[in-house]
C-alpha cells in the first residue's frame, strides 16, 4: 500500500511543478524528507482578498493509505480565517475529510485551499473567535486578516494604528504575539484585550 | 392546547376520581384471569401500553428483508443488489419506490446515487482508461484490469479492492462512493463483493451493510442490551414498551432507550442531554455567584451576612445590590432602592439563572429519587419472598396463597417507573392549568404509591381484599397519567402518514 501512495507522490509532484499555477508562483510543493510521506505546501494569498499578497506555507502529511484517505493538512503560517484555526493551523475543509475522492491529488487540494482563502464558510467554522468577528464586524475582520498577512505571511499593508495598539500591551511586558491574538479577539478594544490578558 | 383536549382529560380524571362506571366496571378486571384471552383487543384494553411486536433473531430479519430485495427486483427487473441500494435510500418503502419508479425512473435512479447526475463530468476515468493508466495508482495496466460504475469513472480492480478496504475498515459499507471528485455514485454490494478478495473484508461488509438496512427499516430496531443480537420488528413506528425475548432489556420501540411513558422521545432526549450537560454547571455558577463590582473576579457567596469583602482587591460591598457598603451604613435595607438603577437588566438575568436552576433541581431530585427507588425495589421484592417463605414455613398459607403479594410488588415497579418519567414531562411543560392538573395527578400517583408500598411492607395486617383494592386504585392513576402520551402516540402515527402522504405528492 505503502508503495501505491509513493508512487502517487512522486507523480503528483511532477504534476504541480509542471502546472500551469506555479509558473504564475499561485501554489508550490517542496520535498521534506526523501520517502515522500512529509511535504511542505505553499500557496499563495488570492487577489481581492485580505491575503492578498501573502505567501502561506502549509505542512502536508501523506498518510501510509493515501491516496484512498486524505493527506493530512495545517497552515504552518499563522492566518485569521474562519476555517483556520488561529492557534494550530488546522483547516476545516471537507475534501480533507469525508469528501476525499481518491481521484485528487496535492494540486486539487492546494487550489481547493485558495479557494477557502477567498470564499470563508463561517457558519462551518474551525475558529469560532474568527467566525463570529467575520459575521458581525466583517470590515473589522478584514483589516485583522490583512494584518496577520502582513505581519506573517509577508503581505504588503502594513497597519500603524493596529501595531500601535500592540505596543502598548507589549510595552506592558506582554508577548507580541499573545498581545495581537488578543486584541484580534476583541476586535482591537484596548481595554477589553488588556482586562482578558490580565485576568 | 385546544379546550377539547382538556375537556376530555378533565372528564376522564373526574370519572376516575368518583366512581369508575359500570363499563369500567365490567370491562376492566386486570388482576384476574389473566391469561385465558389472547386476543390482541382484549389485551391493549387490559393494559394501555401493551404493543404489538415481534422479536426476531438476525437469520429471521435477514429472510424479511431479502423477500422485499426480491420482491423489488421482480417488479422493476433490476438486480437484487440495485433492489437493495433503492430500499436502504428509502426506508425500505418498497410500494413508494414502485410507484416513483413508473413515474420517472431516472430521476429515482440519480436521487438514490445509483446513476451520476446529468451531464457526465470530463470522463477523466474513461480518458486515463484508453491510455491504460490507472489515475489512483498511476501505473499502466491491461483493458481487462479495469471496472468502472455507472457514471464511467474507470479505475483499476487493484485500487477498487484497496478503497473498499480503506473504507470498510472506517465501518462505511452501503456509503461506498466511486473514487473520482465530485462523483456521489454509490457501489453497489454485487460490484464490491466481485471486487473485494479477503474472505474477512467480505464477511464484516456484509455485517456493516445489514447493520445499515436494519437501521434504515422503520419496522426494525436493534435491542439495545449489551451484546444482545435481536432485532425488534413492529408495523407502528410509536414511542412503545418493548422486551427483548433474549437478554429482557425493556425499552422503546421508537428511540432506544429506556422506555419513558409519559414522557415523548424528544422531550426524553433533550432532558437525558441537559442532566449530562455541565451547562447546569455554569447555570449554578451564575445563580450562586456574583462578579466583584470592582475587579470583576468571581465570588461564591457561600453563607450569612450580605457585607461582603473582596478576597482579591479587599473593597467591601453589598451582596444585594452590589454597591458600596460605605453608603449602607446602618440602614441595611435602603438597598432595595438600588433595584431601580440600571443594573437591573444584570439582576434580572442572574435572578432567572437562579429561578431556573431551582425549577430543575426540584424537577431532577425527584427524578434521581425515584430512579433510586427502583433500584432498592429488587431488595423489596428480596425481603418479600423471605417473608412468604417465613410463613409458609409457619403453616400460615400455601406459596400460593401469597402470590398477590408479587403482583403487588411487580405494580408498585411499574407505578414507581412511571412517576419517574413524569418528571421530565412535567418540566417541559408549559405552565398553566393543564400543567396544574398533570401535577396534581402526578401527587396522586405519588401517594397512592406510598400507600400501596406500606402494605406490601404490612402485608400480614392487611387484609388480601384491601391491597387488591389499593392495587388497582394505583394503576388506574398510573394510566391517568399515561392518557396524553398513549393518545398522543396513536395521533403522531396517523400524522405521520399524512407527512408521508404529501412528500410523494411533492417529490411527484
Amino acid at each position: 500500500m505503502a508503495n501505491i501512495a509513493a508512487l502517487r507522490i512522486q507523480r503528483e509532484f511532477k504534476e504541480v511543478i509542471r502546472s500551469e499555477e506555479v509558473a504564475k508562483c499561485a501554489i508550490k510543493v517542496e520535498l521534506v524528507n526523501d520517502s515522500f510521506t512529509e511535504l511542505k505546501g505553499e500557496i499563495a494569498g488570492p487577489p481581492d482578498t485580505p491575503y492578498e499578497g501573502g505567501n502561506f506555507v502549509l505542512e502536508i502529511k501523506v498518510p501510509e493509505t493515501y491516496p484512498f484517505n486524505p493527506p493530512k493538512v495545517r497552515f504552518i503560517t499563522k492566518i485569521w480565517h474562519p476555517n483556520i484555526s488561529s492557534v494550530t493551523g488546522a483547516i476545516c475543509l471537507d475534501i480533507l475529510k469525508d469528501q476525499w475522492a481518491a481521484a485528487m491529488t496535492l494540486r486539487t487540494v492546494l487550489l481547493s485551499l485558495q479557494a477557502l482563502l477567498s470564499a470563508a464558510e463561517p457558519d462551518d467554522p474551525q475558529d469560532a473567535v474568527v467566525a463570529r468577528q467575520y459575521k458581525e464586524h466583517p470590515e473589522m475582520f478584514r483589516q485583522t486578516a490583512k494584518h496577520w498577512t502582513y505581519v506573517y505571511a509577508g503581505g504588503p499593508a502594513k497597519m500603524p494604528d493596529l501595531d500601535d495598539k500592540i505596543r502598548r500591551l507589549t510595552d506592558m511586558g506582554i508577548e507580541e504575539h499573545n498581545a495581537r491574538v488578543a486584541l484580534s479577539s476583541y476586535n482591537w478594544d484596548l481595554e477589553r484585550a488588556t482586562e482578558q490578558l490580565f485576568s | 392546547m385546544t379546550t377539547e383536549e382538556y375537556d376530555t382529560e378533565m372528564d376522564y380524571s373526574d370519572s376516575d376520581c368518583g366512581d369508575p362506571g359500570y363499563e369500567d366496571y365490567y370491562n376492566v378486571h386486570p388482576w384476574d384471569g389473566e391469561g385465558d384471552n389472547d386476543i390482541d383487543n382484549d389485551q391493549s384494553r387490559r393494559d394501555p401500553e401493551y404493543a404489538v411486536y415481534d422479536c426476531l433473531r438476525i437469520e429471521e430479519v435477514e429472510r424479511l428483508l431479502n423477500e422485499d430485495v426480491e420482491s423489488l427486483s421482480n417488479s422493476l427487473h433490476i438486480t437484487p443488489s440495485l433492489a437493495k441500494v433503492l430500499l436502504h435510500a428509502h426506508n425500505w418503502a418498497l410500494q413508494d419506490i414502485i410507484a416513483k419508479y413508473r413515474t420517472n425512473a431516472s430521476s429515482l435512479l440519480i436521487n438514490s446515487k445509483i446513476k451520476p447526475l446529468p451531464p457526465l463530468d470530463s470522463l477523466s476515468g474513461l480518458k486515463s482508461q484508453r491510455n491504460g493508466l490507472c489515475s489512483v495508482c498511476v501505473a499502466i495496466q491491461s483493458a481487462e484490469k479495469f471496472s468502472t460504475l455507472t457514471c464511467g469513472h474507470s479505475f483499476c480492480k487493484d485500487c477498487w479492492c484497496m478503497h473498499f478496504e480503506v473504507q470498510i475498515s472506517q465501518g462505511i459499507s452501503t456509503g461506498i462512493s466511486c473514487m473520482a471528485q465530485d462523483c456521489n455514485v454509490l457501489a453497489p454490494e454485487d460490484f464490491v463483493l466481485s471486487l473485494l478478495t479477503k474472505p474477512n473484508m467480505r464477511e464484516r461488509y456484509q455485517q456493516f451493510a445489514f447493520c445499515d438496512y436494519v437501521k434504515s427499516h422503520p419496522q426494525l430496531r436493534f435491542c439495545p442490551g449489551p451484546n444482545c443480537q435481536m432485532i425488534m420488528r413492529s408495523k407502528e413506528q410509536r414511542a412503545k414498551r418493548v422486551m427483548c425475548s433474549s437478554c429482557k432489556t425493556v425499552f422503546c420501540f421508537r428511540c432506544g432507550i429506556d422506555y419513558h411513558a409519559p414522557t415523548d422521545c424528544n422531550t426524553m432526549k433533550k432532558w437525558l442531554t441537559k442532566c449530562a450537560d455541565d451547562s447546569e454547571t455554569a447555570n449554578y455558577i451564575s445563580a450562586h455567584t456574583k462578579d466583584c463590582p470592582k475587579c470583576h473576579i468571581c465570588i461564591e457567596k457561600n453563607g450569612g451576612c450580605n457585607h461582603m469583602q473582596c478576597y482579591n482587591c479587599k473593597y467591601d460591598f453589598c451582596w444585594m445590590c452590589l454597591g458600596d457598603w460605605k453608603a449602607h451604613g446602618s440602614e441595611y435595607y435602603v438597598c432595595s432602592r438600588y433595584k431601580e438603577n440600571p443594573n437591573i437588566a444584570h439582576e434580572s438575568v442572574l435572578a432567572q439563572a437562579r429561578e431556573a436552576l431551582k425549577k430543575y433541581l426540584h424537577y431532577y431530585e425527584r427524578w434521581e429519587n425515584h430512579s433510586k427507588s427502583l433500584k432498592l425495589e429488587e431488595q423489596t421484592l428480596e425481603a418479600i419472598k423471605m417473608q412468604i417463605n417465613k410463613k409458609v414455613m409457619n403453616y400460615s398459607g400455601t406459596w400460593i396463597d401469597w402470590q398477590h403479594l408479587f403482583a403487588a410488588a411487580s405494580l408498585l415497579t411499574r407505578c414507581r417507573y412511571t412517576l419517574q418519567y413524569t418528571y421530565p414531562y412535567a418540566y417541559y411543560m408549559e405552565p398553566g392549568p393543564r400543567k396544574e392538573l398533570f401535577e396534581y395527578q402526578q401527587a396522586q400517583l405519588e401517594a397512592e404509591i406510598e400507600d400501596l408500598s406500606w402494605k406490601i411492607e404490612h402485608a400480614e395486617t392487611t387484609n388480601r381484599g384491601d391491597l387488591e383494592n389499593q392495587m388497582d386504585i394505583a394503576e388506574k392513576r398510573r394510566v391517568t397519567l399515561l392518557k396524553d402520551f398513549l393518545e398522543k402516540n396513536s395521533r403522531r402515527k396517523e400524522e405521520g402518514r399524512g407527512e408521508r402522504e404529501r412528500e410523494n405528492i411533492s417529490e411527484k
